[in-house]
């Protein structure tokens, strides 16, 4: 006779329900094939104005202003890096609230909710199908802009991008803890998803180098994983340094991400037992 | 079955009308991967409405009843020009639905999926104000309006409340409201009762009766509780697979197996044989059906056979299931219900798919 | 049966049809009562109202910062070179605060009609004798206006944290502009709106659309840093000649690309565009109900 859940041991319980929920949002992906063309490709339209734009105001492929406050003048990959890794926080921010949305729109989310497992798992199953289909697209649209913008990528340099990637990820994680908690507690969690974006998307250099921000502004943006993540990315593949140069950035990077996962995680079971309490389930 | 006048007019009126829906399988990204050989034809063809024919008279309180599948909602849809049909003519009011739509759609008021189909983050007379001004109704008109319904449905005091804050049974009541907000000839409910509790569901079908014979208004109200249909309309159409297969009054309907008693059983776990082998005991019987229940629930299986009187049936059936080791829970001797008409006519039962 | 006999046995309906004042005044009706509800369900969302208001600002600060940290300032001598102005600011400025309003087209109006279908209400609007076409323009009419209200906010801060060098004498013609942009775009709009019928995930199509569109139109670059075919296609949509008209109007200095006479050009593209938008839109609402598409999301 098969163990029930309750005989089986914990960890392997809980693994198996992070093991499901990746294989179900990987397979309900799968059935929208334009959408998952739409972002292995598509999301390369975006930047191309700032590209444009560059050349517009410098006239060439390297502004000066560029190249005294970064060390590299080459405006393009400093671009290309941004957006490619600024995905990721639009699938982990967005990407896992969204699919919260859609239990609850679909009217499986109280069944999730009251199914015995840890919930946490449940949503570390959906961030790491999120984090799975966006490193697909992130190497779909790096190769489109390698081939399109003349960049080069050598495995060299790709090993340590990698484990930044990871690094960013795991920060993402905390914070999207964060989102689903407040996503089960109020009904507009999606407009503080998108707030939380708009901070990275200004704060963090995305689009321009962080010292370019006034000092106010550079504050905030320490307190952004992406923040560290591109600094960190954009010296390995534009100043050909190695994780020793940046070693700073990477320890903070790191202590940053433990802090996230470790409040995203205890308020989401928090704020779990308090909407089971109160009976307060989110809807939109 | 009360014959059509020649030169007889009718509020509405469908003549052949078909309806086919192309069904598209949904493969995924990697469908072209997939090699399944039972499945070499992923496209099918559903012939939802068959060369239908109905005539609904002005006034009349007309029940559409049929499985999930039969066509009732399409017939609807194409009589509220949501659909266009493939083929036939809908008449609504003197107006066909291909060519006078505008004029259809002021004639019709509609109450198809409810509750849902309101804005809930809006008020009740918020909504009922949108929906007057998309109805045409000049302002000072569509505000006299809205209030009477309002007290009508007895919302007055909460019509400046949101859908949201209201009850199920309250947010049907608004979309009832909204359909009477124009005073059309012609009303068309799917399934307006659906989900409501029973209280609510007495005072809509309360409230569809006096729009009937009191106001005068047509109604077709199409649904599978047979006791609704029985009990409101002044004829019933049976639909099965996009066809009408009876159209009487209810009682002249269920005459057609009255002189005939009913006798159900309820079983647990009976052969999959068991209505041959009744019928091969009772060749007479007009219907033997088996109507599988949840039994790990406490749901019996019943067995309901319609066939001369109980009194000739009783010991054979009895004795029939005895051979098959079959255990009885309970017999009852009844009256034909329309289910039971619908069952004789198609085979099938109004809470199944059409058979 | 002739018809006098019909209307004596069946109820006569009191409803304007055809082309007459009162039909024109009913349907005018519900375009305004459509942007009103729209209004309505929007304040019932008060942070995601909050939270709209100050998107276009959001969008608009990468370009601007991006832009001054390129050429370590607000002036760029290749930009001067190119258009007779080197005002990064301002340039950026006047080209992105049309870009909420392509939104309204793409975004707002394309997702007019798959928003009702998710609200559950699609259906209910269809069984109503109104013009299907004034629900959309009621949506793109509460857009518009939203789009303005974030337009403000963006000039008041950009004005005051940075300074804009824009004239106050080039206003009016510049608004004359934007009007006529605008009735192009909503024929864009109509077309984008009937394509949400019938495609599922039509937000690919509006965000796909809204990108060209970018790519296309001198926001943040003058139209002459595109490739030659690029430049050409621009003529096709009204941004491109409407952002060129404006600036012209409002920025000192600024040589506007050749694209002849900007009004003339932007009445033709708003003909030929609501034009098609109409009959896009009637053919796909006959294809839709005909394939019985209305329910499906």
């Amino acid at each position: 006779m098969t163990k029930s859940a309750y005989q089986q041991p914990l960890l392997r319980s809980n693994l198996f329900v992070v093991w499901n929920e990746i294989i179900k949002n990987t397979k309900t992906m799968l059935a929208y094939p334009t959408i998952i063309v739409f972002w292995a490709i598509f999301p390369i339209f975006w930047f191309i104005p700032f590209i444009l734009q560059g050349q517009a105001f410098v006239g060439g492929l390297e502004s000066a202003n560029f190249a005294q406050i970064t060390g590299s003048g080459e405006y393009v990959p400093f671009i290309v890096i941004g957006a490619i890794l600024n995905s990721y926080v639009n699938t982990l921010l967005y990407g896992v609230g969204e699919n919260i949305r859609k239990e609850a729109y679909q009217g499986t989310l109280d069944y999730v909710l009251a199914a015995p497992c840890n919930k946490a798992y449940v949503l570390i199953g959906k961030a790491i199908s999120e984090s799975l289909s966006s490193t697909i697209f992130a190497i779909s649209q790096l190769t489109i802009s390698v081939l399109l913008f003349g960049m080069t990528i050598t495995l060299g340099v790709m090993v340590p991008v990698f484990f930044i990637t990871i690094l960013l990820i795991l920060g993402l994680y905390g914070m999207s803890l964060l989102m689903a908690a407040f996503s089960l507690m109020y009904k507009q969690s999606y407009d503080l998803s998108e707030t939380i974006g708009y901070i990275f998307y200004i704060f963090a250099p995305v689009r321009y180098p962080v010292e370019s921000l006034p000092t106010w502004a550079q504050i905030i943006g320490k307190f952004i994983p992406l923040t560290y993540a591109l600094i960190i990315v954009r010296s390995i593949m534009l100043l050909g340094t190695d994780l020793s140069a940046v070693y700073l950035e990477v320890i903070t990077l790191l202590i940053v991400d433990v802090i996230l996962l470790l409040v995203g995680f205890y308020l989401f079971n928090w704020i779990e037992k308090k909407t089971r309490k109160s009976g307060i389930i989110s809807h939109h | 079955m009360v014959a059509e006048k020649e030169g007889e007019e009718f509020s509405i009126q469908t003549v052949n009308l078909t309806k086919r829906f192309t069904k598209k399988r949904h493969r995924g990204f990697f469908g072209f991967l997939r090699k399944n050989q039972s499945n070499h034809k992923h496209n099918g063809v559903t012939v939802a409405l068959d060369k239908l024919n109905l005539s609904i008279r002005p006034g009349e309180l007309f029940g559409l009843l049929g499985p999930n599948g039969s066509g009732k909602t399409t017939t609807i849809k194409c009589l509220s020009t949501i659909l266009i049909p493939d083929g036939g003519t809908a008449i609504v009011n003197g107006f066909d639905s291909q060519k006078e739509t505008a004029m259809v759609r002021a004639s019709l008021g509609m109450v198809v999926g409810g509750e849902r189909t309101l804005y809930w983050k809006l008020t009740a007379r918020d909504n009922l104000t949108y929906f007057a001004s998309l109805y045409k109704m000049p302002k000072k008109d569509a505000k006299k309006r809205i209030e009477e319904l309002l007290e009508l449905m007895q919302l007055a005091d909460r019509a400046d409340e949101r859908l949201e804050d209201y009850s199920t049974g309250m947010r049907q009541k608004i979309a009832i409201a909204r359909a009477l907000l124009h005073d059309p000839p012609i009303l068309l409910l799917d399934e307006p009762t659906l989900g409501l509790d029973p209280g609510f569901a007495r005072q809509i079908r309360s409230q569809i009766r006096e729009l009937s014979e009191n106001q005068g208004k047509t109604v077709l109200l199409t649904t599978h509780y047979m006791d609704e249909a029985d009990q409101l309309c002044d004829r019933v159409a049976f639909i099965n697979r996009g066809k009408i297969v009876a159209v009487d009054t209810p009682n002249r309907l269920k005459a057609m197996v009255k002189e005939k008693e009913l006798v159900e059983v309820a079983v647990y776990r009976p052969p999959a044989d068991i209505e041959k082998h009744i019928h091969s005991l009772l060749p007479d019987a007009e219907v033997v059906k088996l109507i599988r229940g949840d039994e790990d629930k406490g749901n019996p299986s019943r067995i309901k056979i319609i066939g001369g009187t109980a009194e000739e049936h009783i010991e054979t059936v009895i004795d029939a299931l005895r051979q098959k080791n079959v255990r009885i829970g309970s017999l009852n001797v009844g009256v034909p219900t329309l289910e039971d008409v619908f069952i004789k006519l198609t085979g099938a039962k109004l809470t199944e798919g059409g058979a | 049966m002739e018809k006098n006999k019909r209307e004596h046995r069946l109820r006569e309906v009191n409803c304007p049809t055809g082309l007459n004042w009162s039909n024109l005044k009913a349907e005018l009706k519900a375009v305004w009562e459509s942007y009103i509800k729209d209004w309505r369900i929007e304040f019932a969302y008060p942070v995601s109202f909050v939270r709209q208001l100050i998107s276009p600002l959001v969008f608009l600060l990468p370009f601007l910062l991006y832009g001054i940290a390129l050429v370590g300032g607000r002036y760029s001598p290749n930009l001067e070179q190119l258009v007779g102005t080197g005002d990064v600011v301002t340039f950026i400025f006047t080209g992105y605060m049309l870009m909420g309003f392509i939104g309204t087209a793409v975004w707002a109006m394309g997702f007019s009609i798959r928003r009702e279908r998710w609200f559950g209400t699609l259906e209910a609007i269809y069984v109503t004798p109104s013009s299907r076409l004034g629900q959309v323009l009621g949506m793109a009419l509460h857009s518009t206006v939203h789009q303005a209200f974030g337009t403000i906010i963006q000039f008041i801060v950009i004005y005051l944290t940075f300074g804009l060098g824009l004239k106050i004498e080039g206003i009016l013609p510049a608004l004359a502009i934007f009007a006529l942009m605008m009735l192009a775009l909503y024929g864009f709009g109509i077309v984008i709106s009937a394509l949400g019928l019938i495609l599922k995930e039509g937000w690919v199509v509006s965000d796909v659309l809204y990108s060209i569109m970018m790519i296309l139109s001198p926001v943040a670059y003058p139209l002459v840093v595109l490739p030659n075919v690029a430049q050409q296609a621009s003529a096709l949509f009204p941004t491109a000649p409407a952002l060129i008209g404006m600036r012209a109007f409002l920025i000192e200095n600024y040589s506007a690309e050749a694209f002849g006479n900007v009004f003339l050009h932007l009445l033709a593209l708003g003909a030929a565009w609501i034009l098609f938008g109409i009959l896009v839109f009637r053919l796909t609402d006959g294809y839709v109900r005909k394939r019985g598409m209305l329910k499906k999301f």
